[in-house]
């Protein structure tokens, strides 16, 4: 059973927890996270690792409130108890060269995992993050720390702040339609980029069947065989 | 050495405990043995197969509902010559009884499928007959004793293994089918099934479900599925495995009192893998709490 550390809200609807006690896992893998013992919601919400932090053993999970569960989970207060399974998932690849970080929204929370690992995996790499937000942004700051250049875009379509030509490895989290134009623009510049789907699921181990997409590979679980796809095998899935 | 008070026998088969993974829900092991310790199961119960397998619904799948789930897979599945070849052997090497769910759209597809299962190493064949009949108008096998009888007694003709069916709730008259497939053969029964029910996204002014109904499972249906059992079990003679929103070992014994021999647990897991194993636990402690020589004692004394 894993520990509230911190449970803060860090802009409108948007909370950072950090937990202890939860295998740590890798950026683009994700946590089952249940109240312990609750019927009503009863399952768990998959929620991705924002950051994992193997020197304090403590995960940071940054979350949207949109329905029952993660209401209950903004409730939770310090010192409580979380169910945290996982990690789940398999996680982004570490390719080697430049990388590009394109986060929409609650996308935006994986990514700097992701930036953390990149960044640790070779020090001398370029890494330039683009975000992208409805109203407000948080976790801007919080990248400073791992990339070259943090761009932000309030309102607009963060895409198209995006240069798909220049040679690099393009990572993507957030909304269809933003992943759809992601998809679009690297498939148009032949890009090499990846994309963290999200599906409702059940089980979050590739059993309950849930969350099956089709691939150019055949059937795949989003929450098993993904949540990282090469943009390529998934586009009808998107 | 001292007995094992939660062995019991079914259909023929013993197994060390009557705590058993429901289909639908476990895959055919490879997930869970990755999570958690499944040779401590009674059983497992395998995702329902096809004779040629599915690729399941399209649209949404899973959808929570207060204390429960929507579920409409659409019975995704390898298909039967996949699992004869590939799982059945891998599901034999995990330790609990094993268990094939069968399912058709037609009564061929059952019967082959059957004939083919007679070549997998499995301990039970249970006979999902909520399937809907594709020549009778797309109402399930289970909806009424005559078709239930029918399939019933035509698989149990071919299949070599015992046969457990599996009862659909949704049944106008659940008892008068259990006693028809009693009658028509059936070496055990396990209920229930998912209710069929139904969701609306009131924003996008629609079904949440492609197929607009879909399955409930879950604690929400615990009530209802227990008089089922109780139902059912007090109108048979034969074993009944009985399933429907268990969370508990204290669930667990509701089902054994009202008549079950065994449960199945599904929609639980998803929520907690280890859900299972603590059952198991409860029900161990629970016997020696009560000085009980053998868990079955309580069965059906309610």
């Amino acid at each position: 059973m894993a520990e509230v550390i911190q449970n803060e809200p860090i802009a409108n609807g948007i909370y950072r927890m950090v937990v202890s006690g939860a295998p740590l896992g890798r950026a683009g893998q994700f946590h089952m996270l249940r109240i312990p013992g609750a019927l009503d919601p009863l399952l768990g919400r998959p929620i991705s690792i924002c950051e994992a932090d193997a020197k304090t053993g403590e995960i940071t999970f940054v979350y949207q409130t949109v329905g029952r569960g993660t209401a209950q989970f903004a409730r939770l207060l310090p010192g409580q108890e979380i169910e945290a399974q996982g990690a789940y998932g398999n996680g982004f690849p570490l390719i080697a060269g430049e990388a590009v970080l394109i986060g929409g929204g609650i996308g935006t929370a994986p990514m700097l995992q992701l930036a953390k690992e990149l960044r640790a995996s070779d020090p001398t790499r370029r890494i330039d993050v683009y975000l992208g937000f409805r109203e407000e942004a948080y976790l801007e700051e919080a990248f400073a720390r791992y990339a070259d250049s943090v761009k932000l875009n309030i309102g607009g379509y963060v895409v198209s702040d995006v240069n798909f030509s220049r040679k690099a490895t393009f990572y993507a989290c957030g909304p269809s339609p933003m992943l759809r134009a992601a998809a679009t623009a690297a498939e148009q510049a032949n890009a090499s980029l990846f994309v963290s789907l999200e599906k409702h699921m059940a089980c979050g181990v590739g059993a309950c069947l849930g969350c099956t997409c089709q691939t150019t590979n055949g059937r795949k679980r989003v929450c098993k065989d993904g949540p990282v796809f090469d943009y390529r095998e998934v586009q009808d899935a998107i | 050495m001292p007995s094992n008070p939660l062995q019991l026998t079914l259909c023929g088969v013993t197994l060390n405990n009557p705590v058993i993974a429901a289909s639908g829900t476990f895959g055919f092991g490879h997930e869970y043995a990755k999570i958690m310790d499944v040779s401590r199961l009674g059983g497992i119960s395998g995702k329902g197969l096809t004779l040629s397998g599915s690729a399941g619904n399209r649209g949404m799948r899973v959808y929570e509902t207060p204390s429960g789930m929507l579920n409409s897979i659409g019975l995704e599945n390898p298909g039967v010559k996949h699992f004869v070849e590939h799982e059945a052997s891998y599901m034999r090497t995990l330790g609990p009884a094993v268990i094939a769910n069968l399912g058709g759209h037609c009564e061929q597809d059952y019967l082959e499928g059957a004939r083919l299962l007679n070549g997998a190493n499995i301990d039970i064949l249970e006979l999902n007959i909520s399937c809907p009949n594709v020549k009778a108008g797309g109402m399930a096998f289970g909806m009424l004793p005559d078709t239930a009888a029918d399939i019933t007694r035509k698989v149990k003709a071919i299949s070599k293994h015992p046969v457990m069916v599996k009862l659909s709730p949704n049944a106008p008259d659940l008892v008068a089918v259990a006693r028809a497939c009693e009658n028509a053969g059936a070496d055990a029964l396990s209920l229930v099934n998912t209710f069929l029910g139904m969701e609306i996204d009131v924003k996008k002014k629609c079904a949440v479900f492609e197929n607009v109904y879909a399955g409930l499972s879950g604690p929400a249906i615990l009530p209802i599925a227990l008089r089922m059992v109780h139902q059912v079990a007090h109108a048979v003679k034969i074993p009944v495995v009985g399933m429907g929103g268990i969370t508990s070992a204290a669930d667990a014994l509701k089902f054994l009192m009202a008549g079950a021999v065994a449960v199945q647990v599904g929609t639980m897991t998803f929520a907690n893998p280890n859900t299972m194993l603590s059952i198991i636990d409860g029900l161990a402690d629970y016997c020696t709490s009560e000085g009980l020589q053998n868990l079955q004692e309580i069965v059906g004394i309610i």
